[in-house]
């Protein structure tokens, strides 16, 4: 049992980087399989909390999903550590219970959920991890740092896809203490680490007025080992570039001036957030994971015309605020503009399409 | 791109004095001096000569309080000419101090800040200090481009010594960092600037 198709093809030269001039592209399976964000016409910002169990056919089967783009995925991570450290991987010192919990839950995911590609053998803490995919055949000793090359988070997160921010439980609040954060959506690692909750939410509009962040701690502080829980989230975002992290800003921003009704379908992408919260056991802290998904509005044309036509209508209901703070305020006309000329007006079907009668991806 | 409603920022205590001290350490900067002056007010004559205060006459209002300071009895009163000095001079303290210590902290934010980080640096819990906010609040803001510190800044926008680049100040603060952020203000089209404002200093 595989929770990705047997005729996955991993492409391995792809790029999320100006440099390497943005060679990226999703296949139709790998576009009708991804967590579509909009269960209505009209979108509401909420935590839309579920507990985390497969659901569907897509990319809600898996712990924690991989997909065709996982290979160059992991060697875009290993480039942006090269070219800027410190910046994208911190833990603080006492994190390191934590970080053996990390590895140990992604590791089990990988082997139980995509046998075919990663094998975790243990023999009491004697462990070996096999990585097909990446060419990996490591063994190491669970608990002795000695024995890796590297921090046992930086390790196991370096060959995964999606960034993993680990949340300390002190004084009635999560507090950020380590991250692997090389796709980062405007805001700092270095900037936000050992803030709380309620600290690293501050900037998100609306959300305390609504009163969506105390009942999302409370709920979260509850959560138990075993039982994870998830949420989507979305942004939009111009060209498949995944690092978009404040300290870059400069580099990247400059982009969203050259949206147009025109070119939108090809430059503006949804940026699609997965994010199964787990509870860590030995530690007590949460792991916060972010699986990031781009497609662009042109691709979701392509292959899943229904969903096309409910990000439109999404995007034309959106409250100006929320815009802003997600920053695509300057293009969002454009790209409402170009896809008002794909979607017809036909009602469309409500919920996740991991539901049972939730919004399906169309076409054929 | 501006965010506004500081959730981030820091809440200030009222100083007063920590009865379960062994050891006091009030260290404070400029206006800071009146809060100061007002805990040793409140002290008895045992919690005074176990005081040492760490005094820096830095101010960006120019208010000076080492004359009333020098007129208790504590056990020790350091003098220092810059912020930067004083918060050296706390790390130094702090190096040698015992369990017990307690920490009291005034004056601007930036000074609260980067005392902040050298007594969490030393393990001292949140329980362990008082910080009290004193005189204007101008920023301390971390440039997130180029990581310059650029100290007293008033500004909306403003251009970054480090970079030379217009950033921004964010309503968004780091503890860690003990700095406001700073991000490119013409990012998306150069030139094209958002307002500028007087901070809420």
């Amino acid at each position: 049992m595989t929770a990705i198709p047997e005729s996955t093809t991993f492409t391995t030269d792809e790029t999320y980087t100006p440099e390497g001039q943005y060679r990226f592209a999703n296949s139709r399976a790998g576009v009708r399989r991804l967590p579509f964000p909009f269960p209505d016409d009209e979108y509401m910002y909420s935590m839309n909390l579920e507990p985390h169990v497969p659901a569907g056919t897509g990319a809600l089967v898996a712990g924690f999903d991989i997909d065709e783009h996982y290979v160059s995925e992991c060697a875009h991570r290993a480039q942006m550590l090269e070219e800027m450290p410190g910046v994208h991987y911190i833990a603080l010192p006492h994190m390191l219970e934590a970080q053996w919990d990390l590895l140990e839950l992604i590791f089990e995911s990988y082997n139980r959920d995509f046998p075919e590609h990663f094998t975790l053998t243990k023999n009491g803490n004697e462990w070996r991890w096999e990585n097909r995919l990446l060419g990996i055949d490591d063994s190491f000793t669970f608990g002795d740092p000695e024995t890796l090359p590297m921090d046992p988070m930086e390790y196991a997160t370096r060959q995964a896809q999606g960034e993993f921010v680990v949340l300390e439980e002190r004084d009635n609040t999560l507090v950020i203490g380590a991250g692997m954060t090389t796709q980062r959506a405007d805001y700092s690692l270095q900037f936000n680490m050992g803030m709380s909750f309620a600290e690293f939410h501050g900037p998100v509009p609306k959300v305390e007025k609504l009163g969506i962040l105390d009942r999302a701690l409370k709920f979260l502080l509850r959560m138990k080992p075993g039982h994870p829980v998830r949420r989507v989230n979305w942004s939009l975002t111009v060209n498949p570039r995944l690092e978009t992290s404040v300290e870059t800003l400069p580099d990247w921003a400059p982009d969203r001036a050259k949206v147009t009704a025109e070119n939108a379908g090809e430059l503006v992408y949804l940026r699609i957030e997965l994010q199964p919260l787990h509870r860590l056991p030995r530690s007590n802290a949460i792991v916060f994971p972010v699986r990031t998904y781009l497609v662009s509005l042109a691709e979701l044309v392509e292959h899943a015309p229904d969903w096309a036509k409910r990000v439109h209508r999404a995007l034309s209901s959106l409250d100006l605020e929320l815009a802003d703070y997600k920053g695509f305020h300057r293009y969002h006309g454009a790209a409402v503009e170009w896809l008002s000329h794909h979607d017809d007006g036909a009602p469309l079907a409500t919920g996740y399409p991991w539901i049972q009668d939730g919004i399906q991806p169309g076409g054929s | 791109m501006l965010i506004t409603g500081i959730k981030s920022r820091p809440v200030y205590d009222r100083l007063i004095p920590m009865a379960k001290g062994l050891t006091h350490v009030a260290a404070g900067q400029g206006s800071g001096g009146e809060p100061l002056i007002r805990l040793l007010g409140e002290m008895n004559p045992e919690q005074l000569a176990a005081t040492s205060v760490l005094y820096s006459s830095e101010s960006f209002t120019g208010r000076n309080y080492l004359a009333e300071l020098q007129g208790f009895g504590v056990g020790d009163l350091l003098v220092f000419e810059s912020n930067g000095d004083a918060v050296s001079g706390l790390d130094s303290f702090l190096a040698g101090a015992k369990m017990g210590t307690r920490l009291y902290l005034s004056g601007s934010e930036g000074f609260i800040g980067t005392s902040m980080q050298v007594a969490t640096a030393y393990g001292m819990n949140r329980d362990e200090v008082l910080r009290e906010h004193a005189g204007s609040f101008v920023r301390r803001v971390w440039c997130a481009h180029c990581s310059h510190y650029s100290e007293n800044v008033t500004r909306r926008v403003f251009r970054c010594p480090g970079c030379e680049r217009n950033l921004v100040v964010r309503d968004h603060y780091s503890g860690r960092l003990a700095a406001f952020q700073g991000v490119k203000a013409d990012g998306e089209v150069p030139g094209e600037l958002p307002d500028d404002e007087e901070l809420d200093t």
